[in-house]
C-alpha cells in the first residue's frame, strides 16, 4: 500500500461484508477429511486481462460437498458493464448481456454463495483479484477463505509437494490442457459457468488423485 | 441455478434411456438435482448388503461391474459401460444392493436423486415401463413385470424410421358408407339390381321385419348365380343371398376388420350394433374400402394369391409380403396379427400348391387322388410364428388304404408333394437341409405310420426321437382333411397318457440350451465359424422357450394350441401361480420374433444370426431383460419333471 493512500478514505464497510467476515471466526479444522469438506468452484470472464483496468462481466459458479459436484448448487450471473473490449468480446463472446445486475447486486448475491467454504479457481489469483475489486466500494478489502487453485494443485500432485515452478511448462497447466490431460470432455469453453463446471470435474479428479498420494485432510490439502 | 450446466447434463442424459423418454421439462428437473461423482478403478460405489443411497447411477465415463463374491473370488454378474443406469433395484425395492458396484475402470457417475426419479416414474409410463421390463436381468429384487414389455415392442423400434404408414391406425382412416342399401324379404332380384343401379353400390343387404340383416347379394352374386345361372329375375332375392352374413361389432378396431375379412376372404363386411345379425347395420366395408385405405395391405396381397395360378406372380406377392413384413414391424403392429397375417399369406401359397399339382397329378392317379389327405405345416410355419421365408419344415398324411393299393397310393402322394414343394420353392422358400419336407418318402405316410412313428418317438425317447418329436409335434393342418391330423394329436396324448416318463425327456432336451445369462459385457456369440462374433437368437432365446411352451402344452393335454404365444397364454390361465412367469415367457418370445424379423430384413438373411454391437442400447438391454424368464422357465421344467434323475 503506498503511502499516499493512508489519507485516502476507505469506503465504508456494508452490511453485507460484515456479514460475511462473520463467517471466519473459526478456521476449519485441519484433520477435517476431505471428503467432508464443500467446496466452491468459481470463475469469471472479464472486459480484460488487467484487474486494475478491467472489471468482471460473468461469474459461474458450483460446489462441490462429499466429492459430489451439485448440479442444483450452480449459479451463473452477469454484471453491468460500461467498458466494451472488443478483444475479450473474441473469447467469451459477451455482448450485451442478459438478466445483467448491477455490481452492488452482484456482490450482495456472491457473498452468501461464497459463505465460508473453500474457493477454488483455475489461476486462482486473477479471478480472486477480479472480485475483490468488483466488491472493495461496498468495504470488501479481502476473500477470507481458504483458497486451492487446481493449477497449482495439479503442478503438486504431478511433480511432488517440492516442485519447482521456473522448471514447469506453465502452459501444460491451463485449464485447456488439464482437461485434456485429466478426459474432461470440453464445452462451453469461456462461458463463466462452463469453465466453473470444468474445473469442478477437474477437482474431483485432482482431489482423487491427491487421496492416493495420501493427501486425505484439510491440513494435508493446504500445506503448501 | 446455471442454465450452460443443467443443459450439459441434460444434453448427456437425454441420449440414454429412459432418459431419452422424458419431456424437456422433466428431464430439465432431473438434470438440476443431479450430482457428479468420481471413483478410481478398484473402488466400491456399494457393495452387497449395504443399504440403498438415496440416488441411482448413471455412468458418464468409465466402466463399472456389477459383481458378487463367490468361494473369495469375484464373479462380474453384469457389465455398465457409458450411459448405463444402475443401482435402481435397491432404490425401487427400499433395500440394500444385492451386488457390488465395483469400479473397473475411473468412473465419472451422475447420481439421480431417487426422489426426483419417483415423480418422473408416475408420470411418464414409458420410463415405468423400461423400468418395469426388469432392469438388470436376473435380480430378482423386484419381480419382473415383463407382461408390460409386452407394449416394450415400441422400445424396439428405431425411432428414426417412422414410414408413417397408416396400416393400423384409427378407422378414422377407413373410410365406409353408414348408409346400407337394404331390402326385405321378398324382393325380386331385379328390383335388388335396380336399386344397386340407382345407389351406384357393389352389394345390397337382406333384412328381415327388425331390419336385422339376414343375407347379402353383390355384384358378383348377380353375375355368377343369377345371369350365368339363368334364374328369372322375377326370384325372390332370399333364393340367391348369401346367408347368414358375417358381421362385426360398428366399434371394431380396424385390425379386427382386418383379420375377419382377410380370415374369411370376405368382400363384404357388415357393421351391427351389437355386434350380432341381431341388431341394427350401422354401415358395411368392402374389400374395395379397404384396399383404397391401404394400397399395400394384407388383403390385397391375398386378393391378389387367390386370382392367380402363375408361380412367378405368387413369388412377386410373396416378396411384397415381406416388404409389407418390414412396415408392419417398424409400425408396432401386435407381433401375432402379424404372425397370423403372414401365415395366412404362407397357407394361401400352399394350398394354391397343392391344387396346382393335384391339377398336375391326379390325371396319372385316377383311384388314388380320391384317398383323403392331409398337408401339414410343421415347426416355426406349424406353429404359426414364421414371419420370414425360412426353411420348408412340412410333412404329408393320407388315409389308410388296403395293402395292396398302397405302393401306388403312396407313389402318388410323393409325387404330389414333389410338386407342392417345387412350387414352394419357386415360391422363394427354402428347402429344409435336414429334408423334413412331404416330398421325402419318409414324411409322406399314411396315418397309421404316422401313428407308429410318434409311438416310436415316445417310447424309445432317444436322441433322435426328441429331436423329432420337436419338429414333428408342432405340425397343423394347412391342407385337406383335417381330421387325419386331429387323429394324430389323439394318437400322441394318447401314447404319452401311456409313458409319462417321455415329457422327462423332453423335459430335458428342453433343458440342452441355457439362457445366455451371466454374460460379460456382450451376448454369448459363437466362438468360429461362419458365424463367429453372432448371437444365435434362435438357438439360444426362441428354441428355449418355444420347447418350454410345447412340453408344458402336452403336460396338460390341450390340443389345438400350437403356437407359442398362444400356448404360455393358456398356460398362464391353467396355471395362476405361475401366470406372471408365462406371461413374461410370451413377451420374451415376442421380442426375440420381432428382433429376428427385423435383423432379417435388415440383412437379408433368416435373422436368425444378430450381430449384437448392431442394436441399440436399449434393443440390448432389451433383449437382456427377456432371458430372464427363460432361466425361471428352466428351474420349472427341472422341478416338475426331476430332469436331475433322468440318465443321459
Amino acid at each position: 500500500m503506498s503511502w499516499w493512500q493512508i489519507f485516502r478514505k476507505r469506503p465504508m464497510k456494508s452490511a453485507m461484508v460484515k456479514h460475511y467476515e462473520e463467517h471466519f471466526t473459526k478456521p476449519i479444522s485441519k484433520k477435517l477429511p476431505i471428503s467432508e469438506l464443500t467446496f466452491v468452484v468459481v470463475d469469471t470472464e472479464t472486459t480484460g486481462l488487467d484487474p486494475k483496468k478491467d472489471h468482471i462481466l460473468a461469474f459461474g459458479g458450483i460446489k462441490i460437498t462429499n466429492n459430489r459436484i451439485l448440479v442444483q448448487s450452480s449459479r451463473e450471473q452477469f454484471v453491468h458493464s460500461k467498458k466494451k473490449s472488443a478483444s475479450s468480446i473474441k473469447i467469451h463472446e459477451i455482448v450485451q448481456p442478459r438478466n445483467a445486475v448491477s455490481p452492488r447486486e452482484f456482490v450482495r448475491g456472491f457473498l452468501p454463495y461464497l459463505g465460508s467454504d473453500i474457493l477454488v479457481a483455475h489461476h486462482a489469483g486473477f479471478d480472486l483479484a477480479m472480485i475483490e475489486k468488483i466488491g472493495r466500494p461496498f468495504g470488501l478489502r479481502k476473500l477470507h477463505n481458504p483458497v486451492v487453485d487446481t493449477g497449482d494443485l495439479a503442478m503438486r500432485l504431478e511433480h511432488g509437494i517440492h516442485y519447482d515452478p521456473s522448471r514447469i511448462n506453465l502452459r501444460d497447466y491451463s485449464l485447456d490442457k488439464l482437461c485434456e490431460r485429466y478426459k474432461i470432455p470440453i464445452h462451453d469453453r469461456h462461458i463463466a459457468a462452463g469453465d466453473a463446471f470444468l474445473t469442478a470435474q477437474l477437482l474431483i479428479k485432482l482431489l482423487k488423485e491427491a487421496e492416493k498420494k495420501g493427501v486425505v485432510t484439510y491440513g494435508d490439502l493446504m500445506r503448501w | 441455478m446455471s442454465n450452460v450446466i443443467v443443459n450439459r447434463v441434460k444434453e448427456f442424459l437425454h441420449r440414454f434411456p429412459p432418459f431419452s423418454f422424458l419431456s424437456d421439462e422433466l428431464l430439465t428437473d432431473v438434470a438440476r438435482e443431479v450430482e457428479l461423482m468420481y471413483y478410481t478403478k478398484g473402488e466400491y460405489i456399494f457393495k452387497k448388503g449395504n443399504p440403498a443411497s438415496p440416488h441411482f447411477f448413471v455412468l458418464k465415463e468409465g466402466s463399472v461391474y456389477l459383481t458378487e463374491e463367490d468361494a473369495g473370488k469375484m464373479v462380474v454378474k453384469d457389465y455398465c459401460d457409458e450411459g448405463e443406469v444402475f443401482g435402481v433395484l435397491a432404490l425401487l425395492g427400499r433395500r440394500p444392493y444385492v451386488l457390488n458396484g465395483y469400479v473397473a475402470e475411473d468412473s465419472l457417475l451422475y447420481a439421480v436423486p431417487v426422489d426426483v426419479f419417483d415423480k418422473v416414474l408416475k408420470e411418464n409410463s414409458e420410463v415405468s415401463l423400461y423400468f418395469a421390463a426388469g432392469f438388470a436381468a436376473g435380480q430378482v429384487v423386484v419381480r419382473t413385470d415383463l407382461s408390460q414389455s409386452q407394449k416394450a415392442r415400441k422400445l424396439l423400434k428405431d425411432a428414426t424410421s417412422d414410414h408413417g404408414l397408416s396400416l393400423f391406425m384409427e378407422k378414422g382412416n377407413l373410410n365406409f358408407p353408414t348408409e346400407v342399401l337394404s331390402c326385405d324379404h321378398g324382393t325380386s332380384i331385379g328390383k335388388a339390381a335396380q336399386l344397386m343401379q340407382e345407389k351406384d353400390v357393389g352389394s345390397i343387404v337382406i333384412v328381415d321385419s327388425d331390419g336385422f340383416p339376414t343375407g347379402i347379394i353383390t355384384d358378383k352374386d348377380m353375375r355368377n348365380r343369377v345371369v350365368a345361372a339363368g334364374i328369372p329375375f322375377e326370384v325372390k332375392v332370399e333364393e340367391v343371398m348369401t346367408s347368414p352374413v358375417r358381421t362385426v361389432h360398428h366399434q371394431s378396431d380396424f385390425p379386427t376388420i382386418y383379420l375377419t375379412m382377410i380370415k374369411n376372404h370376405l368382400h363384404h363386411l357388415i357393421l351391427t350394433e351389437d355386434g350380432t345379425d341381431g341388431s341394427k347395420i350401422t354401415g358395411i366395408v368392402s374389400d374395395h374400402d379397404v384396399f383404397l385405405s391401404h394400397g399395400n395391405s394384407p388383403a390385397v396381397l391375398i386378393h391378389g394369391l387367390m386370382n392367380t395360378w402363375d408361380v412367378q406372380e405368387m413369388k412377386g406377392i410373396r416378396d411384397r409380403a415381406e416388404t409389407l413384413l418390414g412396415y408392419f414391424l417398424e409400425n408396432e403392429v401386435a407381433i401375432d396379427f402379424v404372425a397370423s397375417i403372414l401365415s395366412e399369406i404362407n397357407d394361401v401359397i400352399i394350398k394354391r400348391a397343392v391344387l396346382l399339382a393335384k391339377e398336375k397329378v391326379d390325371k396319372d392317379y385316377p383311384e388314388e387322388c380320391k384317398v383323403p389327405f392331409c398337408f401339414l405345416s410343421l415347426g416355426s410355419e406349424g406353429r404359426q410364428e414364421q414371419l420370414l421365408r425360412t426353411d420348408l419344415d412340412n410333412a404329408l398324411v393320407f388315409g389308410d388304404v388296403e395293402n395292396d393299393k398302397l405302393p401306388r397310393t403312396k407313389a402318388y402322394f410323393e409325387a404330389l408333394s414333389q410338386e407342392v414343394i417345387q412350387t414352394l420353392i419357386a415360391c422363394g422358400f427354402h428347402p429344409c437341409p435336414s429334408e423334413v419336407m412331404a416330398n421325402n418318402p419318409e414324411w409322406c405316410q399314411p396315418l397309421s405310420v404316422w401313428k407308429d412313428y410318434f409311438s416310436h418317438w415316445v417310447n424309445l425317447p432317444d436322441e433322435v426321437s426328441l429331436m423329432k418329436a420337436t419338429i414333428f409335434f408342432d405340425f397343423r393342418a394347412v391342407y385337406g382333411t383335417t381330421s387325419l391330423a386331429e387323429e394324430m394329436t389323439h394318437h400322441i396324448y394318447q401314447v404319452i397318457e401311456e409313458r409319462k416318463t417321455f415329457l422327462g425327456f423332453l423335459a430335458k432336451n428342453a433343458l440342452l440350451n441355457p439362457p445366455p445369462l451371466g454374460f460379460f459385457k456382450n451376448f454369448i456369440v459363437e466362438k468360429s465359424g461362419e458365424h463367429k462374433d453372432q448371437f444365435d437368437i434362435k438357438l439360444r432365446a426362441m428354441m428355449p422357450l418355444a420347447d418350454a411352451a410345447r412340453l408344458l402344452i402336452l403336460s396338460h393335454k390341450v390340443l389345438g394350441i400350437n403356437n407359442t404365444f398362444d400356448r404360455f397364454e393358456k398356460l398362464a390361465t391353467l396355471e395362476p401361480q405361475n401366470a406372471a412367469l408365462y406371461e413374461e415367457a410370451a413377451s420374451a418370445y415376442e421380442i426375440f420374433l420381432r428382433l429376428r424379423a427385423l435383423e432379417g430384413i435388415a440383412s437379408g438373411t433368416s435373422g436368425r444370426y444378430i450381430t449384437p454391437r448392431s442394436l441399440g442400447k436399449l434393443q440390448r438391454q432389451l433383449l437382456k431383460n427377456a432371458f430372464a424368464p427363460i432361466h425361471q422357465l428352466q428351474e420349472v421344467l427341472t422341478v416338475r419333471f426331476q430332469t436331475d434323475y433322468i440318465p443321459k
